[in-house]
C-alpha cells in the first residue's frame, strides 16, 4: 500500500461514528441523571462480550449481537440505576467510586468468565477498495447502524416523546410537579444509555482484541467527548467523536496501540486543566 | 489520644476507640509467638503496608474530601524510583527510599497543583487519568541493564537492590507494624493539626472556607503532598518488603483498594481506614482466592458499603 493514511482515517471514521454511540449515552446521563458513570466502558466491554459468544455459537452478525447486548446492557443498566445510582446520586464520593467499582466488578467478572487473554470476534471479509484500500464490512454496518441509531435518538429528543427528558435535564423539580415520575425516568434513561454502550461494544467487537480492560478506552474517549462537545447537539457528539476516533487510531497506528489510551488520559488531563469548570451543566446547576 | 486533640478538639471526636486501638496493637505484637505459617506472617506485613497506604488516602481523599482515585501513583513512583535507584543507579537504600519518599511529595504537589482548581468528580477524573497514565508507560516501558544486560521494565518489573539476602518474616513483620503505627501517628498529627482542621472546612464547604479566608488551593495542595508522601514511604515499605516494583504498583486496582478501605472504614478517620484495610486484606487474602475474584469481593463490599451508608460509616 503506498500510504497508510488514507487506512488510518477509514478505520478511525468507522471507530469514531461507533464510539459518538456510546459517547452520546454518556451525554444522556449527564443530561438527565446529572452523574458521570464511570462504569460506561464496562458496558462496552459486556457488548463487545456478548458478541464473542454469540459468534462462537454460530451466529456471526452483528444485526443479531447488537440488539441482543442492548437488551442486556439495558437490563444490567436499569438494575444498577434503580438500585445504585439513584439513591446515591448526590453524594459526590459514592458516586464516582461506586461506579468504578461495577466497572472493576464487572471487568474482574469477565476476567473470571471468559480469561484475561484478547479473544477475537471474526470480521467477515473485507472488500477490497480503491487503491487496496481495505473497507471493512464490520466498520460499514457499524458506522451505519450507529449514524441510524443516533439520528434516532436526535429526532426522539426533540420530538413529544423526548420532551420529559429534555425537561428534567432543564429543571427536575418541575419536571416532577407536573406528575412526572423523575426517579423512573431516571433509571430508565440510564438503562437505555448502558443499552447505547453495549451496541457499540457488540458493533466494534470485530476491529480488535476483545479483553476485559478494552472498555476503558471507550470510557475516556466519551469523557473527552462530553467535556468538549456538551450534551446538547448530537451533531456535534457524532463529529468529534468521529475526530477522536481518528486521532486514536492514527496514535495506533503511528506509534503504539497502547498510546492512544494514554494519549486520551493525556487530553483528559489537559482538558480539565484548561477548563477547571468542567461539564458546565454539572458544576452550575447542581443545588 | 485526649492528648493528641491539642487545644481544638474536631466538631465530631473520629476515633473514640482509644483503648481498642491499643488491645489491638498489643494482639498483633503478640501474634508471632504462636509462630504462625510464614504465609500468615507475609500476608500481615503486606496487610500492614497497604493499611499505611490506606490511611494515606484518607488523609486525601477523608479528611480534605479530594476524592482521589490514583493514589497509586505516588505509591508507585515511591516504588519504582527505590526499584531503579538501588539496582540501575546503585544508591544505598536508605537514601533511595529518603529519596523515594521526597519524589513522591512532589507528585503529590503536583497532582494537588492539578487539581485544585477542579471541583467534584473532576479531581476524580484527574487523578484517575493521571494514574492510568502513569500506569501505561509503566507497563510500556523498558529498562535495560546496562550493555547485554535483560530487560528490566514492563510487566516483569524491576527489582530492588537490597542489601540483605533474605529478611526473616519476623522481622519484616514487626518492622512494618513499627511502621504503620508511626505513619499512623504522623498522619493522625496532621489530621488533627491547624491544617488539618482547615482541610476539613475546605472538605465541608469550600466555598465557605474560601469566605473565611482560607487560600482553599494552598491547602488542597498541601494535603495531596502530605497524603502523597505517606504514600510513597508505603510504597518504599512495600518494595522493601516484596523485592520489586511492577506496574501492579500504580495499577487502578491499588487506588480504588485504597478509595475501599477508606469507605469501609470510615472517611476521615485515618485509623478506621487502616483498621478495614488489615481486616480485609488478611480476610480476602487469607482465603487465598485468586486476584480477580478478591478485586471482585472489594468491589462488592464498597458498593454495598456505598449503597448503605453513602456519607460514609464514621458520621
Amino acid at each position: 500500500m503506498a500510504s497508510p493514511l488514507p487506512q488510518v482515517l477509514l478505520d478511525g471514521l468507522f471507530a469514531g461514528g461507533t464510539y459518538a454511540l456510546m459517547a452520546a449515552g454518556m451525554a444522556l446521563i449527564l443530561g438527565v441523571v446529572k452523574v458521570i458513570n464511570l462504569s460506561h466502558g464496562a458496558f462496552f466491554t459486556l457488548g463487545a462480550y456478548v458478541a464473542y459468544a454469540l459468534a462462537g455459537r454460530g451466529v456471526g452478525t452483528p444485526f443479531a449481537a447488537a440488539p441482543l447486548a442492548a437488551v442486556i446492557g439495558f437490563a444490567f443498566g436499569v438494575f444498577l440505576g434503580k438500585s445504585f445510582v439513584n439513591p446515591v446520586r448526590s453524594h459526590p464520593f459514592a458516586l464516582p467510586v461506586g461506579t468504578l467499582a461495577c466497572a472493576l466488578l464487572f471487568e474482574q467478572a469477565a476476567q473470571m468468565v471468559w480469561g484475561p487473554h484478547p479473544l477475537s470476534v471474526a470480521a467477515g471479509a473485507p472488500w477490497i477498495g480503491p487503491g487496496g484500500l481495505v473497507i471493512r464490512r464490520w466498520g460499514v454496518i457499524a458506522f451505519l447502524s450507529s449514524a441510524a441509531l443516533l439520528g434516532g435518538l436526535k429526532w426522539v429528543l426533540s420530538s413529544r416523546p423526548g420532551l420529559p427528558l429534555r425537561l428534567i435535564a432543564e429543571d427536575e423539580e418541575i419536571a416532577g410537579s407536573l406528575g412526572m415520575d423523575v426517579e423512573a425516568i431516571r433509571y430508565l434513561t440510564f438503562g437505555g444509555a448502558c443499552a447505547m454502550a453495549a451496541a457499540a461494544g457488540a458493533l466494534l467487537s470485530p476491529s480488535g482484541a476483545v479483553t476485559p480492560t478494552m472498555g476503558r478506552a471507550p470510557l475516556l474517549l466519551s469523557l473527552v467527548v462530553v467535556i468538549v462537545a456538551g450534551m446538547d447537539s448530537v451533531a456535534a457528539i457524532f463529529l468529534l467523536s468521529i475526530g477522536l476516533g481518528i486521532f486514536g487510531n492514527a496514535c495506533a497506528w503511528f506509534l503504539s496501540p497502547q498510546w492512544s489510551y494514554v494519549a486520551l488520559l493525556a487530553t483528559v488531563c489537559l482538558l480539565l486543566s484548561a477548563r477547571p469548570a468542567g461539564i458546565v451543566a454539572l458544576a452550575g446547576r447542581r443545588d | 489520644m485526649v492528648s493528641l486533640r491539642g487545644g481544638t478538639p474536631p466538631a465530631r471526636s473520629p476515633w473514640r476507640g482509644g483503648g481498642w486501638l491499643a488491645t489491638g496493637i498489643g494482639l498483633l505484637l503478640l501474634f508471632p509467638l504462636s509462630s504462625p505459617d510464614a504465609f500468615f506472617l507475609d500476608v500481615f506485613t503486606t496487610g500492614f503496608l497497604l493499611a499505611a497506604f490506606a490511611a494515606s488516602w484518607d488523609v486525601v481523599g477523608g479528611v480534605s474530601g479530594q476524592i482521589t482515585l490514583g493514589h497509586a501513583l505516588p505509591f508507585g513512583a515511591a516504588a519504582y524510583s527505590c526499584a531503579l535507584l538501588t539496582s540501575f543507579a546503585g544508591w544505598p537504600l536508605p537514601l533511595a527510599v529518603a529519596a523515594a519518599v521526597l519524589l513522591a511529595a512532589v507528585v503529590g504537589a503536583g497532582i494537588g497543583a492539578l487539581s485544585a482548581p477542579l471541583a467534584g468528580p473532576f479531581v476524580a477524573l484527574l487523578t484517575l487519568a493521571l494514574g492510568e497514565i502513569a500506569h501505561e508507560v509503566a507497563v510500556g516501558h523498558t529498562f535495560f541493564s546496562g550493555p547485554g544486560g535483560y530487560a528490566w521494565g514492563g510487566e516483569g518489573g524491576i527489582p530492588v537492590a537490597l542489601p540483605w539476602r533474605d529478611a526473616s518474616p519476623f522481622s519484616s513483620y514487626y518492622a512494618a507494624l513499627v511502621f504503620l503505627c508511626l505513619a499512623t501517628f504522623g498522619m493522625l498529627l496532621f489530621a488533627r493539626s491547624n491544617s488539618g482542621l482547615i482541610l476539613r472546612a475546605v472538605a465541608g464547604s469550600p466555598i465557605t472556607a474560601q469566605a473565611s479566608g482560607v487560600p482553599i488551593a494552598r491547602f488542597k495542595r498541601l494535603a495531596f503532598t502530605v497524603g502523597s508522601a505517606f504514600a510513597g514511604a508505603a510504597g518504599a515499605g512495600f518494595v522493601l518488603h516484596v523485592g520489586r516494583a511492577t506496574a501492579t504498583d500504580l495499577s487502578l486496582e491499588l487506588s480504588f483498594q485504597a478509595a475501599t478501605f477508606a469507605a469501609v472504614g470510615g472517611r476521615g478517620t485515618i485509623v478506621g481506614p487502616a483498621v478495614a484495610a488489615i481486616v480485609l486484606h488478611v480476610l480476602f487474602q487469607g482465603l487465598s482466592l485468586p486476584p480477580s475474584a478478591r478485586v471482585l469481593l472489594y468491589a462488592l463490599t464498597l458498593l454495598v458499603t456505598l449503597r448503605f451508608f453513602p456519607r460514609g460509616i464514621a458520621t
